[in-house]
């Protein structure tokens, strides 16, 4: 019989979870559970509700991408009434999305995971945290506050609120850009692009300090997935699903979303709350796939803005196929941010964005609305059927960090086996089990906190339940 | 002078949300440009850019630490070491203004925290008796401040 290590909560993630890393009996780490122990509920609780509601009901899953689910969720009810969006609409939409993308990217790596890499991650954990890294590099934490300031301005700008906007609404948004926040908007982007530059450069600058983490966090083979456009860009508001092996050949492609049931499967292990969805043709586990920046980048042949370009090239060069390394979840936010910074500006220096036309309406002319887009974690569905009275009888969600699920809980076996030594645990060896998980920035429950103080605790447990090691934070 | 407005809280969890009622009451009665009102569930660090553009702030809060309706005044400054924090997930009106002060090399000269005492903190958005009795004195404290008025800091 073997023993136990527990880390309860993780800390620096969206949510609550804690590890168990299970020991033989010669010490060594055998198996890991990644346990997120929160249960929601939301797919059942909306049950009953008129569809139009949705959008506002489901936003609320989330404080950090509630745009994600406002946007899947209205794209769902757009298909419950039958119609398309008008042309402004669309552009307005998406610029919402990746302004969100730009803030919940910059919240990953400024604010949870830059600590590790710029103080180390055996770092005292007292000052290893945000505030450290303004004590240590205050230039860099300034750059995060204000990239992820500059990303929920321009959320406040179009949707009125940074959090849990009301703005986007089934058949569009609820009230056009005018030409003078627009162009507000456009002269403080050169700022936001100049800090993303400086940050990757800061950053892959840093790469080879960590070449251990980058061969052990969660670097094995998977499929990827996420949307691309009929151009064979990410498609982060729409698009065709993609499945690509590890060696970058196209496994599945052109994929309707509204089919997804087709070829994702859910599975669920007793062990935690959260969904194991896989790749349906390949069975579960082994339909194993990863969600979100790095899988996006590894899906497409380009990226389609030119400075962001230029470091897609490079971070390409990486590997020879797909790379691999989740620890590069971290490069690829950086280089999104960019992306998603040009891109804005590409919409916003668009005439058509500036339309007063922002919404149709229709009426309630499907009882079955599929909507899908790409969160900052990765690929969202929500789909919903409705009665004819237009009330939800069903709703099931599909969550980006849902998918990263069985990658996560491998990723976490593959560093324990690496750092963890079980005869004397150190705070620095835990740590980097739990960057792993943070590297995938897993968002469990963006709505629900702990109070500011988690306490970390790790026991070491003999067969006879007799306490070997304990660390406490 | 410019000033700011920091209400934070949660209008689904009763009294709670009554910083934002009193943020939102405060939108249609100030006609002045120079105020800025900013709403959250948070005090976060992206907040002190907006801090450290102004010269007197506001923080307004509810508090389960104050009998219910309950209003009180405190002045608070900048302080050296404060900082440091376990958490970036929300900040203390101190820290905020630390953090503007190092980051942005500016904080308002002056600041207060305006805390009303809370009854009740289960779902929903309906405030507690002794709290929307408080409502109007809350309103008139806030703006009192705004005006650089003295007031008496309890």
């Amino acid at each position: 019989m073997g023993n136990t290590i527990t880390i309860d909560p993780i800390t620096r993630i969206e949510g609550h979870a804690k590890i168990t890393l299970y020991l033989d009996d010669k010490g060594e780490v055998s198996a890991a559970h990644f346990h997120t122990t929160q249960f929601r509920g939301f797919e059942k609780l909306c049950e009953g509700r008129p569809f139009y509601e949705m959008p506002y009901l489901m936003e609320r899953i989330c404080g950090i991408c509630p745009v994600s689910h406002l946007l899947a969720s209205a794209k769902a009810c757009d298909m419950l009434m039958a119609l398309k969006v008008p042309p402004a609409a669309g552009k307005l939409r998406r610029i919402l999305e990746l302004a969100q993308l730009i803030q919940s990217h910059a919240l990953s790596f400024f604010y949870l995971s830059s600590p590790d890499l710029i103080l180390g991650m055996d770092a005292d954990p007292k000052e290893r945290n945000i505030f450290g890294v303004l004590q240590k590099q205050p230039e860099l934490a300034r750059w995060g506050i204000r990239l992820r300031q500059f990303g929920q301005h321009i959320i406040e700008t179009l949707a009125g609120k940074r959090i849990h906007p009301a703005w986007v609404v089934p058949g569009g948004v609820n009230e056009p850009l005018s030409v003078e926040k627009r162009d507000k908007l456009l002269t403080q982007i050169p700022e936001a692009i100049e800090i993303a530059q400086e940050t990757l450069k800061g950053f892959k600058w840093q790469l080879e300090n960590f070449r251990a983490e980058i061969r052990t966090f969660a670097n094995f083979p998977s499929l990827f997935m996420g949307l691309v456009t009929v151009d064979e860009r990410a498609g982060y508001y729409q698009g065709k699903i993609r499945f690509t092996d590890s060696l970058g050949n196209i496994v599945a492609d052109d994929l309707d979303p509204a089919n997804y049931q087709e070829f994702i499967g859910e599975a669920v292990e007793p062990f935690t709350f959260m969904k194991f969805p896989y790749y349906k043709p390949y069975g579960y586990p082994d339909g194993m796939y990863r969600v979100g920046p790095l899988a996006r980048l590894n899906l497409v042949d380009h990226c389609g803005t030119p400075l962001a370009q230029q470091e897609w090239i490079e971070f390409r060069d990486l590997e020879r196929s797909a790379v691999l390394s989740s620890f590069h979840y971290h490069y690829a936010r950086l280089i999104e941010i960019l992306f998603a910074l040009e891109h804005i500006q590409e919409y916003l220096e668009d005439p058509i964005i500036t339309k007063r036309q922002a919404k149709y309406t229709a009426s309630l002319n499907n009882l079955e609305g599929i909507g899908c887009c790409e969160a900052p974690r990765g690929t969202l569905i929500h789909h919903y059927r409705v009665d004819e009275q237009g009330l939800v009888t069903f709703a099931n969600l599909i969550i980006a960090t849902g998918q990263n699920n069985l990658a996560m809980n491998r990723g976490i076996l593959q560093a324990a086996r690496h750092f963890v030594r079980s005869e004397k645990l150190t705070e620095g060896m835990l740590n980097r089990v739990e960057a792993v998980i943070r590297a995938f920035d897993p968002c469990l429950s963006c709505s629900t906190h702990a109070d500011g103080h988690m306490a970390l605790q790790v026991q070491l447990l003999a067969p006879d339940g007799k306490l070997l090691d304990e660390i406490r934070r | 002078m410019t000033s700011i407005v920091l209400a934070c809280g949660n209008g689904l969890r009763g009294d709670d949300g009554i910083a934002l009622y009193l943020a939102h009451r405060l939108y249609g009665r100030i006609c002045d440009a120079e105020t800025e009102i900013v709403c959250s569930h948070q005090w976060l660090p992206e907040q002190a850019e907006d801090l450290s553009r102004a010269q007197l702030a506001v923080f307004v809060d509810a508090s389960v630490g104050v009998p219910a309706g309950e209003i009180r005044v405190q002045q608070i400054a900048v302080r050296s070491g404060e900082i440091a924090s376990r958490t970036s997930h929300s900040l203390t009106p101190e820290r905020l203004m630390s953090l503007a002060s190092e980051i942005f090399g500016a904080a308002p000269e002056r600041a207060f925290l305006v805390t009303i005492g809370g009854g009740s903190f289960e779902h929903g958005s309906e405030f507690s008796e002794s709290v929307r009795k408080a409502i109007p004195a809350a309103l008139q404290q806030i703006e009192e401040l705004l005006s650089a008025q003295s007031v008496s800091v309890r």
